[in-house]
């Protein structure tokens, strides 16, 4: 048994991983990155649009601070997120996005002076202030009050990736690559590391560490169309089911973009109508304002991605041998601007539709874009049940998305999350000592190898591929953008039924090194699990929150289901998760449950909301009219961070108004509980 | 173009294989409409040739994995249509110039990670104001986008693959390694003077070894501007001489 | 940065001297072959030329300074050898160097680089024609003009070395100047490449015919 010892192990090299692997790194702590490709492939990269973040500079998003960002992410996870877990992300944003330009990011910049904008259709003119010129501009995104998606054109997730990637080279962060964990390894309570095959040579390592961080991503790929890179299979969020004990949460929030190409799935940014492009159905006609007369195209992307399927349903979706779709114009928005700001977008459209953008309408349908659950951590990022089994980025549930994720607010996480949260990692790595169990790693190093042999030497006649492209249908025919009862039981029946057959897997090719078929056949067995706790916590939970929207329970129901989906797999055997639940307690949020902007105000109260919003309004009057808005935060829902990133953010408003304060008269109107009822337009 | 039965002609060879030699091996599969490389490759090794081995991960031209060399051309795999081939005829070979992982799988996750420690491709921040928590140093908008526009190479390793200059000299830099420093000499938070970057490229190794042959600038697929950055750093090298 | 000039910095010396070299190299071989096509204007034309090259304004005898002729020929010989020696180590000298070459311009298809494996090519027959052409005018030069250089290219089978000499020269010639500009950043743009590239190809093909034409000018003159 080939045995590999470091302080800090971490598995997936994109954004998230990576950050943390840097903050343990900057502490000194022996640091190792596993990967199963070359880090800057990583599907980061491929995060368009842009990252949150409350700065301000430009005139679109004066005003803009740390509060009003986290009402907006708190209100378009339709309060399904972990408040505090909000807050500590709002605050830290605006740190990472500078952070990432000492590392190399060029932030797209505020020019001063006039600029031509296409806001609802119509070109306006937004004059940037001078003192402004050459700070890190922002675009508008889909669900938020102020333009705070800072960007660089629409290649964001590539500069972000290699400039910490460039980072940790520079740090002489070791990345294996080629390598797929297995299994985590465990004694029921700690977890020592992860068992590793080297996809090049076949060969098993226990990797041992003292802090294990899961950076593997989303679990996009148990769909048959998904704007996903083909490695987003959920193989981190398997790992932890793997063990037993470790939890996932709200698996079924699971999102779905609205404008992803057809046939193949493949993601135009948001971007694309945050600058102003529209929807259009089969007759040309303009079709959102219809639904969403104030945030028209921007709404938030659940609610999009819901209207453009309605608008299909009502048979007005252009035919095409895949099946109806719908027309992206972004022609509004003039050749230059796309040729700058939206080059990724035009070389898509040119090179798998062969189409000019500049010219033509884009061919779009919601499609599976984004998992909000994973592997459910504390607000310091690790298992609440594995000791040292960390997880960050998309392959967790840290919970700032509850069941709906903001545009702009992944990218953010990913950064800001590894900047957090690697910090508690270092901390961990600090305050424990590596433990070497070798009979323990072996006996999962043995099970893995097990594994293999049955697959390689048994009876086994299953083919992979066919079982995985069974499951994948199942998830796009039941448990997609609109779901209901009979339809989600379905699914879990056929699942489980490719759960059973999945048992009696073999392969035909025989090598132990290399082989793409033994590869395919590890994970579809992973990706089943996965895939049944998204059904299962989807069948289960009878109310519409979010990207969640069940047909036949379409009111958002606070008073039975405020909490959290927590999933486990206590036996191997099984063939279904266990199922349980984390309630979220109203009586410490900072913002109250309430009506989200959207349709019709048609959710079931829980009965400590207006017990709640008594006891804000009753300490903000405690407080009196001249408390700054960082006291009366930390009055209704205080939050810990690690402490060099407690200090305030300065603006340019701060700068011109004197102090670093951030008591300026522009956020009045944003103060933190003056939440509620229809003001998420603007 | 669907209903066409596409011939490929794909290399194979298992370096770990005992006994294995390079070999060409021809399969026949129907093309169906929007059909990629991608598409085809992976129907390939589902329905007919489990152990095939290539590289895909975004499958949508942006992270570079992929690249491979098409009927003569190297580019991405991922979004070469095979409409594009009128008589139906696709040969695939694996990126000449590196190591061979097998088939059509090449590791240049490897060589681009050695070449970043090599040549230092990363910010070497000129200090100064580095704090987090306040407003950030402003930068000229014209410089931010002109340095996004070179940095938007995906290290699909086609420039190294497409250049002969390359192949016959190992330690040679590359276009990829040129463009990577002209990004940075061009960065007004880096550090490093020209005469910094003078060492690391203005060798045989860089910008003096470097022939023009311009196979970087005919063949990659994020169509960088690879003539004009060389032909700058050339220049701003040489001026160094005097 | 002045006068610091170090061992590491030879590779750029050399580089900027490989294509300076070229360059005036290429302009003598235009103006020579300009010169020399004065016989397509008549033999007096070229009798006149061939005075005047050797100076012939400055003696006053009106015959010149033959060994005029020999020194140019020893300048351009020594000239040639410099750009050689630059250029040669750019080029595959190892067997494992060939065969990688060889490999990938069997695998990918580009024009440039087999334009360049020409340009090593004729390199390589001029490096052997042209030191013949040299010596053979460098040791007569009073044999120049329309009946000597006549007798030099038909008589003594001298066309043997010109006629492949000529095809060479003027496409490596004309390559070179198109890689420099390319090198040094003439072409801003894309269009700009493909426009110098026309004109690298109607300068090679302009240069071969009037040197054919001359070459078979001088046929008239051979002395029987």
């Amino acid at each position: 048994m080939k045995l590999i010892y470091t302080d800090c192990l971490v598995v997936g090299a994109g954004l998230a991983g990576l950050r943390v692997a840097i903050a343990a790194k900057e502490r000194g702590h022996d640091t190792l990155v596993l990967s199963l490709i070359p880090a800057k492939r990583s599907h980061s990269a491929a995060a368009q649009g842009g990252m949150q973040a409350s700065l301000g500079n430009t005139v679109k998003g004066l005003g803009d601070n740390e509060d009003v960002h986290f009402q907006d992410t708190v209100k378009g996870s339709d309060w399904g997120c972990d408040q505090t877990v909000a807050r500590m992300f709002a605050h830290c944003a605006p740190k990472a996005v500078r952070e990432m330009s000492h590392w190399g990011v060029p932030w797209t910049r505020v020019t001063k002076g006039p600029r031509e904008v296409v806001v609802n259709a119509e070109r306006i003119t937004i004059n940037e202030a001078e003192a402004a010129h050459g700070l890190i501009n922002a675009r508008d995104f889909g669900g938020t009050k102020k333009w705070r998606t800072c960007y660089t054109a629409d290649g964001t997730g590539h500069s972000l990736l290699y400039a910490v990637d460039n980072k940790a080279i520079s740090m002489g962060i070791p990345v294996h690559e080629r390598v797929e964990a297995l299994h985590i390894i465990h004694d029921g309570e700690r977890c020592h590391g992860v068992v590793a095959r080297c996809l090049i040579t076949g060969e098993l390592r226990a990797y041992i560490a003292k802090a294990t961080t899961i950076a593997t991503g989303g679990y996009g790929r148990i769909y048959e169309v998904s704007t996903n890179a083909i490695i987003c299979e959920g193989i981190g969020q398997a790992l932890a089911l793997d063990t037993g004990v470790a939890t996932l949460g709200n698996m079924e929030a699971v999102q779905f973009h609205p404008t992803a190409i057809v046939p193949v799935g493949i993601l135009t940014t948001e971007g694309c109508r945050g600058d102003g492009g529209l929807l259009r159905d089969k007759d040309g006609y303009r079709f959102m304002p219809d639904y969403e007369p104030e945030k028209k195209e921007l709404a938030s992307r659940d609610v999009v991605s819901r209207r453009m399927t309605e608008h299909m349903r009502k048979g007005k979706g252009v035919d095409s041998p895949y099946g109806p779709h719908l027309w992206l114009d972004i022609t509004l928005l003039g050749r230059k601007h796309i040729e700058t700001n939206l080059r990724e977008v035009k070389e898509i459209c040119e090179n798998f539709l062969g189409i000019d953008p500049a010219k033509d309408w884009i061919p779009v349908r919601p499609t599976q874009h984004y998992s909000m659950g994973g592997i459910r951590t504390t607000p310091t990022g690790e298992s609440p049940q594995l000791k040292g089994m960390f997880a960050v980025g998309e392959a967790a549930c840290w919970d700032m998305h509850g069941f709906n994720r903001l545009g702009g607010n992944s990218l953010a996480e990913t950064v800001v999350g590894g900047m957090i949260i690697g910090k508690y990692v270092a901390d961990f790595c600090d305050n424990n000592d590596l433990v070497l169990d070798t009979g323990l790693a072996q006996g999962f190093v043995d099970k893995a190898r097990a594994e293999i042999d049955a697959l390689i030497d048994g009876e086994g006649r299953e083919n992979a591929w066919q079982l995985k492209a069974a499951m994948q249908k199942v998830m796009m025919d039941y448990v997609g953008i609109f779901r209901n009862g009979p339809e989600l039981d379905e699914a879990v029946r056929q699942l489980k039924s490719l759960l059973e057959r999945a048992a009696n897997l073999g392969v035909t090719c025989k090598k132990r090194h290399a082989n793409p078929e033994l590869v395919e056949a590890l994970r579809v067995r992973r990706m089943l699990k996965v895939a049944l706790t998204v059904a299962c916590g989807a069948a289960a939970r009878t109310e519409s929150r979010g990207a969640h929207a069940r047909e036949d329970f379409p009111q958002r129901n606070d008073k039975d289901w405020l909490c959290r989906t927590l999933a486990s797999w206590p036996d191997p055997k099984a063939l279904e998760p266990r199922l349980s639940y984390e309630p979220l307690d109203v009586m410490q949020m900072e913002l109250p449950p309430g009506y989200r902007g959207y349709g019709a105000d048609n959710a079931i109260a829980h009965p400590d909301t207006a017990r709640r919003e008594a006891e804000i309004a009753d300490i903000l009057a405690k407080l009196g009219d001249n408390a700054s808005r960082e006291a009366r935060q930390q009055a209704l829902m205080p939050f810990e961070l690690p402490e060099s990133l407690r200090p305030a953010n300065e603006r340019l408003s701060d700068r011109l108004h004197g102090g670093v304060s951030g008591k300026t008269q522009l956020t009045n109107d944003n103060a933190p509980a003056s939440n509620t009822a229809g003001d998420d337009n603007s | 173009m669907s209903g066409r039965i596409l011939t490929f002609n794909i290399f194979r060879y298992d370096p770990q294989e005992p006994g294995d030699k390079p070999k060409m091996v021809q399969y026949q599969l129907a093309e169906t409409s929007g059909m990629t490389v991608f598409i085809a490759l992976n129907r390939l090794r589902q329905e007919q040739d489990p152990s095939l081995q290539f590289d895909f991960v975004c499958r949508a031209g942006i992270c570079g994995s992929c690249a491979m060399v098409i009927n003569g051309f190297p580019t991405l795999a991922c979004r070469t249509l095979t409409a594009k081939y009128p008589k139906g005829e696709i040969t695939l070979m694996p990126l000449p110039g590196f190591e061979l992982i097998g088939d059509l799988s090449v590791n240049t996750g490897k060589f681009m990670r050695e070449l970043a420690e090599r040549l230092q491709l990363w910010l070497h921040p000129k200090g100064g104001d580095m704090d987090i928590h306040r407003l950030e140093d402003p930068m000229a908008p014209e410089e931010a986008a002109k340095l996004y526009e070179l940095e938007r190479c995906v290290e699909c390793g086609v420039c190294v693959s497409a250049c002969a200059t390359k192949q016959m000299r190992d330690t040679f830099v590359g276009a990829v390694g040129m463009m990577k420093i002209a990004r940075f000499e061009l960065d007004s938070r880096d550090g490093r003077s020209a005469d910094d970057f003078y060492h690391v490229i203005g060798n045989q190794d860089g910008v003096f070894g470097c022939m023009t042959l311009l196979g970087c600038q005919d063949n990659c697929p994020k169509d960088l501007p690879h003539m004009q950055q060389i032909a700058y750093l050339r220049r701003k090298m040489a001026s160094t001489l005097l | 940065m002045a006068g610091k000039l170090d061992i590491r910095r030879w590779s750029g010396v050399l580089d900027v001297g490989q294509s300076l070299s070229g360059v005036v190299l290429a302009l003598f071989l235009w103006t020579h072959l300009l010169l020399v096509s004065s016989i397509l204007l008549g033999p007096e034309a070229m009798s006149w030329v061939a005075r005047n090259m050797e100076l012939a304004f400055l003696s006053d005898d009106g015959h010149g300074y033959p060994w005029v002729v020999s020194l140019i020929a020893i300048g351009v010989g020594l000239l040639a050898a410099f750009h050689v020696l630059v250029a040669l180590h750019k080029l595959p000298l190892s067997l494992r160097q060939q065969k990688a070459l060889k490999s990938q311009m069997q695998v990918i298809n580009h024009s440039d680089t087999r334009l360049w494996s020409w340009q090593a090519g004729t390199g390589i027959v001029i490096l052997l024609l042209l030191p013949v052409h040299l010596w053979l005018v460098g040791s007569a030069p009073e044999t120049i003009g329309p009946v000597g250089s006549a007798q030099r290219i038909w008589g003594e089978y001298g066309y043997l070395i010109y006629l492949p000499l000529l095809l060479t020269v003027e496409l490596h010639a004309a390559i070179g100047l198109y890689r420099v500009a390319l090198k040094w950043g003439a072409a801003r743009d894309l269009n700009t490449r493909a426009r110098l590239r026309t004109i690298k190809t109607v300068l090679s093909v302009l240069f071969v015919g009037i040197g054919l034409a001359a070459l078979l000018a001088f046929l008239p003159h051979t002395p029987a």
